[in-house]
């Protein structure tokens, strides 16, 4: 018997999407629960959190960034 | 001591978002300690709020953290206390901490804050006397932000200048600051306007029989210039006679003097004006008609004092091909030339007898921006900010009006040539002799010694492949002088062309005319000397206040995506990911929602998208008609005819076409479902649509302006950054998340998933190039690349071609899965059924056509 230890994501849709995308990358999904939920392993939740916070900040624009 | 703390604590109250308590310690440790104990609360819930990480909050506890150690050594004591409120507060402003700054004791009346180091100013509109100070500051300054509350201004070099030459006296403005402002005026920011004012206006750039000289009546300076590697190589020596060692270096001449001069259209108002005032209509506007001695005193000055004690002027001739060279030369040596035409006293050049029509009055905003310019009697060059919509026109053709020598008008496109002179005809009494026009189907020349030409930037600055007639048309352009030449939009033209324009046209004085003084590019500096500095630059919110343009208000709506969409989004990297967002269905839904809404209101309602794909996908599934460069002229005239008079059609969709060339003053609502990325020109172009609506001045009015975009996509970074011109001209943006009541709206389109998955599989078979901006209109000759403003868009007609496809009949019956879609049908084919009978000329021409087609189909057959 092996057990992972996995992180609940509660997240809407997009975010998903984007998770989901990221995932394919370099996998760290357990499990797909519905729309808004996801298992994540949970040794991988801080590179997670970075990497989506770098990608949701490239649709923010900033009048420092100009 | 005492006048720092007060400092800080009213920095900290103006500037800090949320209000402090005061009372104590312990009153802060709480409000830090629940902002402490929120945090980790939301962080240790396994389950991000809006799965967005918290950095800020991150950064936030983290300070946090420094902070309390800080404050560990003293304890309770008052001095302790304000010592650590210091360092919240710097901490907070880091370099741009001021707190160091002595307020005055009366600071609270006074409504200037001056930044030491860059020479930003910031102005408390809602103090009691904003609007005079508004007065002063824009002109001794360049409005950088006006929101409604805080005004940020910029002291520049430029804007010094300009101050200098409308007639501002150095010490008037530091006395004046120093009046307003809650510090005292920092030393730097008195010697940066000494330095800048001192050496304005002793340079002075003449035309004289078609040659360019440098002028001024201090020899010294000439010297000092001629010093200089750049102006010394592009003098001209002409020979001299006189030996004598002051004429061997310079020419010296008379200078000359000036009187009385009285800009038309603003007759009128000027008699209203106060006697002790009038004589010279110009100046005293200025000051706006507020009678504060104080700033009427300051800002009012007679413009004379600029001009020297000193009769005599020399000069010096310079290479026509280098003026521009010694002009930007000059403004780094902070000897900036100053371009004034003396045009009453002008003998050489003819009169052009030109005025406004009796009938025709002018607004006060555009008196004032033209008192700038004729400030002291004579035509002064530069650049003059009007919103769309607000007669940059009528401000042109008065200024002309007033030089009355011979014009030059050069715009962006074959239309709006065409426009000018049509505008020309209508506000003045010039004479279609007098009027020319120069483009390319058509080569006039006025007639007699004095008229104006129109024609567009390239066909003057172009090089190349000319016709005989255009070569000669030039020719007769560049050999003589004019008195006045007109720049409109002036922020599109790029530099080069600028150039060449600005080297080759011999004109006395310029006049540039534009709504949105921002380049993507950032070249803006550029016109500062190849033009002249800005004269005036009208506050919008003013404007709409005083009701000369419309009250708007701004919306962003947000559309989330599917996920069916996002997910192809993320996948997709090329110019597709455009297409998606745009025909996000919830996009669709929303654009439907707001039609719906503004059509019950009775709005009549314009929507815009870029990507013709879109548009014609939108258009033909919400049944509306729309024009794009695709669409045939009578198609258009027609539904533009129904738009303007029909009640039934109250909304049309329009392309790129529709930013500028269509002319629409029923509009009073906008949508824009897709646009050219983040050009903030177009967004404000795109209000520009809006700001004359008819119906303005009824009581309470509001047009209304929404932009759609798709959640989470780059089209967030895009909105954001169109928006910033238009916020910084006061307008705010709200946010809607959610509309209300668009789910139980009846029919409400791709409302389930099969629907949405048939659009997305529709938007991946797309061609990529479908996803290009602006494809559907291609620039007429001498036209600017990227202005928009042909009616013309000159799409290719193609005959029908001939499609042959083999099958059996099994399959083309529908066996075979096959099946036969019913789709949307635009709704302009619905509404031409009232078509005009075909003219004889074209129904025998379709006949051939038809019986063209038919002998292909039988010989190919056989």
């Amino acid at each position: 018997m092996r057990a992972i230890k996995g992180i609940l994501l509660t997240c809407d849709s997009a975010v998903k999407q984007i998770l989901l995308t990221m995932n394919e990358k370099a996998p760290f999904v357990i499990e797909d629960l519905d729309e808004f939920h996801l298992v994540i392993k949970a040794d991988e939740e801080y590179r997670v959190r970075r990497e989506l916070e770098a990608e949701l900040e490239k649709n923010t624009y900033s009048l420092e960034a100009n | 001591m005492a006048a720092k703390r007060g400092a800080e604590a009213s920095l900290e109250s103006s500037s800090s978002k949320r209000p402090r308590p005061t009372g104590g310690d312990d009153s802060y440790r709480d409000d830090n300690e629940a902002e402490y104990l929120s945090d980790p609360a939301a962080d240790a819930a396994l389950v991000p709020r809006a799965a967005t990480i918290n950095f800020s909050a991150l950064t936030r506890r983290l300070a946090e953290a420094r902070r309390t150690t800080n404050t560990v050594a003293d304890e309770s004591s008052l001095d302790a206390h304000r010592r650590q409120q210091d360092s919240l507060v710097s901490h907070i402003f880091m370099d741009q901490d001021f707190s160091w700054l002595h307020l005055k004791p009366d600071h609270a009346s006074r409504p200037l804050w001056i930044s030491p180091e860059d020479g930003h100013i910031i102005l408390e509109a809602f103090s009691p006397i904003a609007e005079q100070a508004q007065d002063f500051l824009v002109a001794i300054s360049e409005p950088v932000s006006r929101p409604a509350f805080i005004h940020e201004y910029k002291l520049t070099s430029y804007s010094l200048y300009a101050a200098v030459s409308v007639g501002l006296q150095t010490e008037d403005i530091i006395e004046v600051l120093n009046r307003l402002s809650k510090v005292p005026v920092p030393e730097s920011i008195i010697s940066f306007i000494r330095e800048r004012t001192l050496s304005y206006g002793k340079v002075k750039l003449v035309l004289k029989h078609n040659k360019y000289f440098v002028e001024s009546s201090h020899p010294e300076t000439l010297q000092l210039l001629l010093k200089d590697k750049v102006i010394r190589e592009a003098r001209v020596v002409t020979q001299q006679t006189d030996t004598s060692i002051k004429a061997a270096t310079f020419t010296t001449t008379k200078a000359p003097v000036k009187g009385n001069l009285v800009i038309p259209g603003t007759k009128e108002a000027e008699k209203k004006k106060d006697d002790s005032t009038a004589g010279r209509p110009g100046a005293p506007a200025v000051a706006g008609p507020t009678d504060a001695e104080l700033f009427t005193s300051v800002v009012g000055v007679d413009g004379d004092e600029i001009d020297e004690d000193d009769d005599n002027v020399h000069a010096f001739e310079i290479d026509d091909a280098k003026i521009d060279d010694v002009k930007k030369r000059c403004n780094e040596l902070e000897y900036p030339m100053l371009e004034e035409y003396d045009f009453r006293n002008d003998t050489i050049n003819a009169n052009l007898d030109i005025d406004l029509k009796p009938a025709t009055v002018i607004r006060p905003y555009q008196e004032t921006s033209l008192s700038k310019m004729f400030g002291n009697g004579r035509a002064r060059s530069g650049i003059i900010v009007l919103p769309c919509g607000a007669g940059k026109t009528l401000v042109g053709i008065t200024a002309a009006c007033t030089v009355k020598k011979s014009c030059l008008v050069l715009c962006t496109s074959s239309v709006s040539v065409m426009q000018w002179k049509q505008q020309f005809m209508q506000w003045s009494n010039v004479t279609d002799r007098q009027i020319a026009v120069f483009t390319a189907e058509s080569k006039e020349r006025f007639a007699g010694e004095s008229g104006i030409v129109v024609s567009t930037y390239s066909m003057v600055a172009n090089t190349h492949n000319r016709s005989h007639e255009s070569k000669k048309m030039m020719e007769f352009l560049t050999s003589r002088e004019w008195g006045f030449i007109l720049l409109d939009e002036v922020h599109v033209v790029p530099a080069a062309m600028f150039r060449r324009v600005v080297t080759t046209i011999k004109a006395h004085s310029k006049l540039g005319l534009t709504a949105t003084l921002v380049r993507e590019d950032d070249k803006i500096s550029d016109l500062n000397y190849m033009i002249g500095p800005k004269l005036y630059e009208a506050n919008w919110m003013d404007l709409a206040a005083k009701g000369h343009i419309a009250n708007v208000q701004c919306a962003e709506v947000w559309c989330p995506m599917t996920p069916e969409f996002y997910r192809e989004y993320l996948r997709e990297q090329s110019r597709k990911r455009m297409l998606l967002y745009c025909m996000n269905p919830k996009k669709f839904q929303a654009c439907q929602f707001l039609i719906k809404f503004h059509e019950d209101r009775g709005d009549k309602i314009i929507v815009f998208s870029d990507n013709v794909f879109a548009l014609e996908a939108y258009a033909k599934k919400l049944g509306k008609p729309y024009i794009h460069g695709g669409t045939g002229q009578v198609e258009r005239m027609r539904v533009l005819q129904w738009f303007q008079h029909d009640s039934n059609v109250n909304t049309i969709f329009l392309s790129k076409v529709g930013d500028t060339s269509i002319d629409l003053p029923e509009a009073t609502c906008l949508i824009q479902i897709s646009s050219h990325f983040g050009s903030r020109r177009q967004e404000a172009q795109r209000l520009g649509r809006i700001l004359r609506a008819k119906r303005r001045n009824d009581e309470g009015f509001n047009a209304f302006f929404y932009s759609l975009v798709s959640k989470d996509t780059q089209e967030m970074f895009y909105s954001t950054k169109r928006q910033q011109f238009l916020i910084d001209q006061g307008y705010a943006f709200k946010v809607i998340t959610h509309l209300d009541g668009l789910e139980n709206l009846p029919d409400l389109v791709y409302k389930t998933k099969d629907e949405q998955i048939e659009l997305i599989s529709s938007v991946l078979l797309a061609n990529e190039s479908e996803a290009d901006l602006g494809t559907d209109i291609r620039a007429g000759e001498g036209d600017l690349a990227g202005t928009v403003t042909s009616k013309d868009f000159g799409i290719p007609t193609k005959f029908p071609t001939a499609q042959r496809t083999t099958g059996s009949l099994t399959a083309l019956s529908g066996a075979q899965h096959m099946s036969y879609v019913e789709q949307n049908k635009s709704a302009n084919k619905k509404l031409a059924r009232d078509a005009a009978p075909r003219n004889k000329l074209f129904s025998k021409r379709d006949k051939e056509r038809a019986a063209a087609r038919k002998e292909s189909r039988s010989s190919g057959r056989t």
